[in-house]
């Protein structure tokens, strides 16, 4: 145990993921021997992004103001939607470059067994913004999970009947990969998805 | 196939082994507890991923040591490959196949094949439906590796159809999403069950009469809880249909009892003796014989459709049999086989092979 405000803080870094005890103190007494206002910078940091930072009110993504970056920009097609189940998703697609539209955000996938249905899922907000956008496509973008799954059949059956296209990634053959070394779960699933040329 | 060579670092009684078994058949004798069923286990581990004993994984840790390792020359035709298991106390379980970690489980599958027959085993017949369930799919994950995805995404989509019908919610969108993914995976396990009780029927029989030395007839059929008329022929997309309906059919009941109450968890193979039902008109003796015999059809499946027989693993079988059936039995083992018997009594195994002396986890010949 240490002095009262050090072992407060070591308890609250060791809270963090993928921080352990020993890595709590280290970290707690680099911010006790630097200048202060280095240390007070992070804490600062800490308070303004909690501050600043929230939701989206359109997409759910993490937003600094009202609506986050992708939203307000009015260069990104408003036809096309990707669905997505946490905000961490977006950024792996947007590194793609290849994708122009915005985004939805739906806090999870369908989990029974964790009580997640379609209510504890932002479903309400997708249909309306479904109902008061131009929103022509939906591209689900969910895991390739059996919850993942269900999520994106449950978003085909609720939508299309709206009149809006729904898609789903394609699941295949990593590129540059040899037909070779495919494991034969992943070349069947290609298989199954195959597309006319 | 054939295991060339062992090597156990704390696993079970062993702390450190090292092994080069024959490639016919082996005999491991010593007294009980003397770590004979843990070597194994441990081949079949090499081949499954899991104890064959159904122990978790913390119990195949020797005590007070830090991880089990268990590593292995396997070589299958003209192709030497090196399987590398570390079993920790703390952490994920760690896999290589000649010096790659694997993605995922299923790619060790079929590196090593065998078929393991245990004492408990005898009672095949009389014991519940899942056990023979188990039966057909870990044949058929033998024969077929990606068969074990479709089961793990069946028990997990069943598992999320059960827990929505728990929660009281009526929503039939919801759960036709589940009936969906239930389907799916499920009509592609109860296929692929019903292709190897195809495979497994005129191998059943003639397995049975050269143990039995009988003329008996016998028969294996998939029973299954939902209809469906081509459970012979079928393709997996129309077990998928048939199973789809099915699960729209007792949706009231599912309601009411909160349950899914029909689909592959349901289902089992039923096996004749002499057009009557094993379970409940064979002797002991018959049942005994039949549980046998059905391991030996496995074997004889697997080695004709992979082109290289699973090693066979033979765990005090022997003493559990009269012996008649017994040297019946040693009569009906497969040839060009690597064969691992274990016994308390040498001269009670009434095969011809290399015999190992096991005590106090060592091996001399």
């Amino acid at each position: 145990m240490f002095e009262g405000p050090v072992q407060r803080l070591i308890d609250e870094l060791a809270r963090l993921p993928g921080v352990g005890r020993k890595t709590a103190q280290r970290l707690a007494f680099h911010l006790l021997t630097v200048e202060e206002a280095d240390a007070r910078r992070l804490s600062v940091a800490i308070a303004d992004m909690r501050e600043q930072v929230g939701q989206c009110r359109r997409c759910f993504n993490v937003a600094a103001g009202e609506e986050c970056a992708i939203c307000r920009d009015v260069k990104r097609d408003a036809d096309v939607v990707c669905v997505v189940e946490r905000p961490q998703d977006i950024v792996v697609v947007e590194r793609t470059q290849e994708f122009r539209g915005l985004y939805h955000v739906l806090g999870g996938s369908l989990s029974p067994i964790n009580g997640v249905g379609p209510d504890q899922l932002r479903m309400a907000e997708l249909k309306n913004r479904v109902e008061g956008e131009s929103i022509q496509e939906l591209i689900v973008a969910t895991n390739p999970t059996v919850e993942g799954d269900a999520t994106a059949m449950y978003i085909a059956r609720e939508f299309k009947p709206l009149g809006v296209r729904v898609s789903r990634l394609a699941s295949g053959l990593p590129v540059g990969g040899d037909l070779d070394y495919a494991d034969e779960i992943t070349l069947g699933r290609a298989l199954a998805g195959r597309m006319e040329l | 196939m054939r295991v060339d060579w062992l090597v156990l670092g704390d696993f079970r009684s062993y702390h450190s082994l090292d092994w080069k078994p024959e490639p016919g058949v082996n005999i491991l004798v010593g007294p009980n507890g003397a770590g004979k069923t843990n070597l194994l286990e441990a081949v079949s581990y090499l081949a499954t991923l899991r104890s064959f004993r159904r122990a978790p994984d913390e119990a195949l840790i020797a005590d007070d040591t830090d991880a089990a390792i268990i590593r292995a020359g396997i070589s299958s035709d003209d192709r030497e490959r090196l399987i590398e298991i570390e079993i920790p106390v703390k952490g994920a379980r760690r896999t290589q196949v000649d010096k790659q970690r694997l993605r995922r489980t299923s790619d060790l599958l079929g590196v090593l094949r065998v078929v393991a027959f245990l004492p408990e085993d005898l009672d095949l017949i009389k014991r519940g439906p899942a056990y023979r369930r188990d039966l057909l799919d870990e044949i058929a994950i033998q024969l077929w590796p990606a068969a074990y995805v479709d089961q793990a995404e069946f028990d997990r989509a069943l598992r999320q159809r059960n827990a929505f019908l728990k929660s009281g919610h009526r929503d039939g969108t919801t759960l036709d999403v589940w009936d969906a993914r239930v389907a799916q995976a499920g009509g592609k396990v109860a296929l692929r069950r019903a292709r190897v009780v195809e495979g497994m029927e005129p191998l059943l029989g003639d397995a049975y009469r050269e143990i039995s030395s009988s003329d008996a007839t016998t028969g294996i059929s998939y029973q299954s809880s939902w209809p469906s008329e081509r459970f012979v022929g079928g393709s997996a997309a129309e077990f998928t249909d048939g199973m789809l309906s099915a699960l729209r059919e007792t949706r009231g009941t599912d309601y009411e009892r909160r349950v899914t109450t029909t689909g592959p968890q349901r289902d089992e193979p039923v096996l004749e003796l002499d057009g009557h039902d094993a379970r409940v008109h064979g002797s002991q003796g018959e049942q005994r014989t039949m549980a046998l015999a059905i391991k030996l059809a496995a074997h004889r499946l697997i080695a004709e459709a992979t082109d290289s027989p699973p090693v066979l693993l033979l765990d005090d079988v022997f003493s559990e049999l009269d012996p008649k059936r017994s040297s019946a039995l040693a009569g009906a083992l497969p040839g060009d086989t690597q064969t691992l018997v274990t016994s308390a009594r040498p001269d009670e195994v009434p095969v011809v092979g290399v015999v190992w002396s096991v005590d106090g986890g060592l091996l001399r010949e």
